[in-house]
């Protein structure tokens, strides 16, 4: 009997797995593939139509509609940030459509991107959500058709005017979600994201020192400014989580060679590699700057913000960081808050790490399409957009916005910024968007060549056996 | 937490199990009898474990034959994952980190716990059960707010290093945790600082139940309170002892919240941890089955190294 029991108990267990593994893993999911199928077959069918003939697309007169509602999901849900100025629009926008119902969702980064792919599959998703540039996100969200292709209305509104076909990029996919890069307009954004040189004007003057025109000149400088500093850092650096030298690489990359083979690597162009002389020199000279001491001591156990909230309170003569710092450093530094790119190599162009903010992109299954393609026009690109979001110390991604009110000359800087690195096509986007397990890959190789426990070359072999691992993933499909 | 099973009850001559087991056996069935019914009482217990514990282990192991993201369909690799495992260098790594946590939240906290219940067993101690509570917090905090008040703690201008610059050249100060060579050792004590407590509360519980007609011998007989300690306290803890070096070792292994959060592996890969490394496989770079099989084994070394602790027990006790 007892035995029985345990049989019993066992062949209960064994049927459970079975039940659960269903064979193998993921194919119950595969039908979830077959049912979003229909909505494939239908957006291909559509987006073929409607590129045909893009003036069949409606930018005006939503008001015969009748009710309409519209639900849409953001991660912009910082205050101060965007997620006021996304809020006061979308009011304006339904006082011009009073049949125009829209409901906003703000989420944090990591939860709605750990669902959004699985509510827009669902019949009650999103019309419109922010994805995140790469593999991960708008990869899957392309090949599994939940979108729909934004080029009927990049022509409708004249998106292609707003900034060059290399910022552009960065929101194209073929249509089976392989090839980064190439391929059909799946998203637009609002702002601009650049990692700059902010610098202390009041120290840099007191030191009787000033920013110069080349890289050259601007190494021999920390020089300088390294012997007269003492024990306050060159560079106030913040790399315990990783990202401070990803980010802290673009314009040293930039120094050596062109962003474009940057960025090359990151679509996955065939032939692309990081074992080239840019990188290395780019390492090396981190590695210098690392060996010569001009970051603070403890760069590996101090955060990325941190480390700008330390700058802000007068630490150090430089911070490396993204323009999303801009809040923090103005009210910290006040008039004394600077900001360039770092200084270019013999080409003369500005490089720099950088994309724009999250894409937002139109669910293939909303049947409003053509109002929501309106509201992303009205919050990227209307001269309330462009107010509002200086008003929130953001940069407007779209080159034809105005400058910023010129009472705020730091912020005038930052825009410049950004709109310099546009023009020079010097945006190298974020090199851990080359594999999912880049990040990480960067984040040790590189804080292991600054503590001089590898060499540049092992860390570019190390760099470039993950890029061909992921390579060898994408094209066996 | 377990207690020590009782034999006392066992041996006492006369008890109610060794005066009349068996002949009423022979009869045919005795209250308790038939011994089926135990399953009814295991069973909401065991329906637990067999859902939320034996079934997702056999599930990961499951997984752990497959290549799979996570999202598509998967494919069947046998035990390619387990191969690729045991030559990842990264792997490796993590677990000789693993076994040097061992030293800082098994053995450390056991040898702290041990002299502070050496202590307080000696001399009455005032607000002993402040003390202990005290003690104990550290076990209450979730690891996320352990890591970050030790961020802070560690950090270049915090007060470890304000402390130790009382003592040593202004030139030490550094960032402990983002520091090569420092790092482990520091997220390490991290360990012993949430586990001693935990240890002292085992161990003082323990005292209690050895009987005070052993230390009255041991003092009549001479012995000073080192002595007393090893000859009555210590053998007195045996099974406290096994619990506590089990419990810690396994939280040594598996530990993952404070590594995540105070170093997230580095500097390099300086605090790798397996089960971080299982996290990332899993929910970062989409390899679920690769993230299984770290898991599986990582699950098998604690076994081994639990039952290996009890077995020790044991073998010294007969």
């Amino acid at each position: 009997m007892r035995r029985g029991t345990t049989a019993a108990l066992a062949a209960i267990a064994v049927g459970l797995v079975v039940a659960a593994c269903g064979g193998t893993p993921g194919s119950d999911t595969s039908s979830n593939a077959t049912t979003a199928a229909p909505a494939a077959s239908d957006t291909s069918g559509g987006g073929a139509s409607t590129a045909a003939a893009a003036s069949t697309v409606k930018t005006d007169g939503f008001e015969a509609l009748g009710p309409i509602t519209l639900n849409v999901w953001s991660y912009d849900n910082q205050d101060p940030g965007l997620m006021p100025v996304i809020t006061e629009l979308t009011k304006q926008f339904e006082q011009k459509y009073p049949n125009v119902k829209i409901n906003l969702t703000f989420k944090d980064f990591n939860s709605l991107v750990a669902v959004v792919n699985r509510a827009l599959a669902s019949d009650n998703g999103p019309d419109i959500t922010e994805g995140n540039q790469g593999y991960q996100i708008d990869a899957e969200e392309v090949k599994a058709k939940l979108i729909i292709p934004l080029d009927p209305y990049v022509q409708a509104y004249g998106w292609d005017k707003w900034w060059g076909p290399d910022t552009n990029q960065i929101f194209q996919w073929t249509d089976n979600g392989k090839t980064f890069g190439q391929g059909p307009t799946w998203g637009i954004a609002q702002t601009g994201q650049n990692v700059g040189l902010f610098y202390n004007k009041k120290k840099l003057a007191d030191l009787g020192l000033q920013i110069p025109a080349t890289f050259d000149e601007f190494n021999t400088m920390l020089a300088t400014a390294k012997s007269k500093l003492g024990s306050d850092p060159v560079f106030e650096f913040g790399n315990k989580e990783g990202y401070g030298t990803i980010h802290f690489m673009g314009g040293i990359q930039g120094a050596f060679g062109d962003a474009k083979p940057l960025r090359d690597w990151i679509y996955h162009v065939p032939g692309s590699t990081y074992v080239t002389d840019q990188n290395s020199q780019a390492l090396t000279t981190l590695k210098d700057w690392a060996t010569n001491g001009y970051f603070n001591k403890d760069y590996n156990a101090v955060g990325y913000d941190q480390a700008a909230a330390e700058f802000a309170k007068g630490k150090g003569l430089f911070f490396v960081g993204g323009n999303w710092e801009t809040a923090i450093i103005s009210k910290g530094l006040g008039s004394d808050a600077g900001m360039v790119n770092m200084p270019p190599g013999p080409s003369g162009k500005h490089v720099g790490v950088g994309a724009t903010s999250g894409p937002w992109h139109i669910s293939a299954k909303s049947k409003y399409p053509d109002v929501a393609a309106a509201w992303l026009n009205y919050i990227h690109a209307s001269p309330e957009a462009f107010d509002l979001m200086y008003g929130a110390l953001q940069i407007p991604s779209v080159s034809t916005a105005p400058p910023p009110p010129a009472s705020d000359p730091f912020l005038g800087e930052v825009t410049a910024s950004w709109q310099q690195l546009v023009q020079d096509g010097g945006l190298t986007l974020y090199t851990d968007w080359a594999s999912p397990s880049m990040y990480d890959t960067l984040a040790k190789n590189f804080q292991e060549v600054m503590a001089g426990k590898t060499s540049p070359t092992d860390a570019m072999t190390a760099i470039q056996q993950d890029w061909s691992k992921f390579d060898a993933e994408l094209q066996k499909g | 937490l377990s207690a020590p099973p009782v034999e006392v009850e066992a041996s006492r001559p006369g008890s109610e199990s060794s005066r009349g087991g068996r002949p009423r056996r022979a009869t045919g069935r005795a209250p308790g009898e038939p011994r089926n019914v135990a399953w009814l009482y295991i069973l909401p217990g065991l329906t637990f474990f067999v859902l939320f514990t034996f079934f997702p282990l056999l599930h990961a192991g499951w997984l752990s034959l497959y290549d799979w993201d996570g999202i598509t369909v998967g494919k069947f690799v046998g035990f390619d994952n387990y191969t690729k495992a045991l030559s990842d260098p990264d792997v490796r790594v993590s677990y000789q980190h693993a076994f040097q946590l061992i030293l800082w939240y098994a053995v450390l906290p056991v040898i702290l716990g041990l002299i502070l219940t050496g202590v307080m067993t000696r001399h009455l101690v005032r607000g002993f059960t402040f003390f202990r509570t005290v003690l104990f917090l550290p076990q209450m905090i979730a690891g996320v707010v352990i890591a970050q008040a030790f961020v802070w703690f560690y950090a270049a201008e915090g007060p470890f290093n304000r402390l130790l610059m009382l003592f040593v050249p202004d030139s030490w100060a550094r960032g402990w945790l983002g520091e090569f060579g420092w790092a482990l050792r520091a997220v390490g004590s991290i360990g012993t600082w949430v586990t001693f407590g935990l240890c002292m509360v085992l161990f003082v519980s323990g005292v209690q139940k050895i009987p005070t007609t052993l230390y009255d011998a041991a003092r009549v007989d001479g012995a000073g309170s080192v002595r007393e300690f090893f000859v009555v306290t210590l053998p007195g803890l045996r099974y406290e002892l096994v619990v506590a070096f089990v419990l810690t070792t396994i939280n040594a292994l598996r530990s993952f919240d404070i590594v995540y959060n105070a170093t997230n592996g580095g500097p390099g890969n300086e605090t790798y941890v397996p089960a971080l490394l299982m996290y990332l496989n899993a929910f970062k770079y989409n390899e679920v089955g690769y993230a299984c099989a770290i898991a599986v084994i990582l699950a098998l070394v604690i076994f081994v190294l639990a039952t290996a602790v009890n077995l020790l027990a044991d073998r010294g006790q007969s």
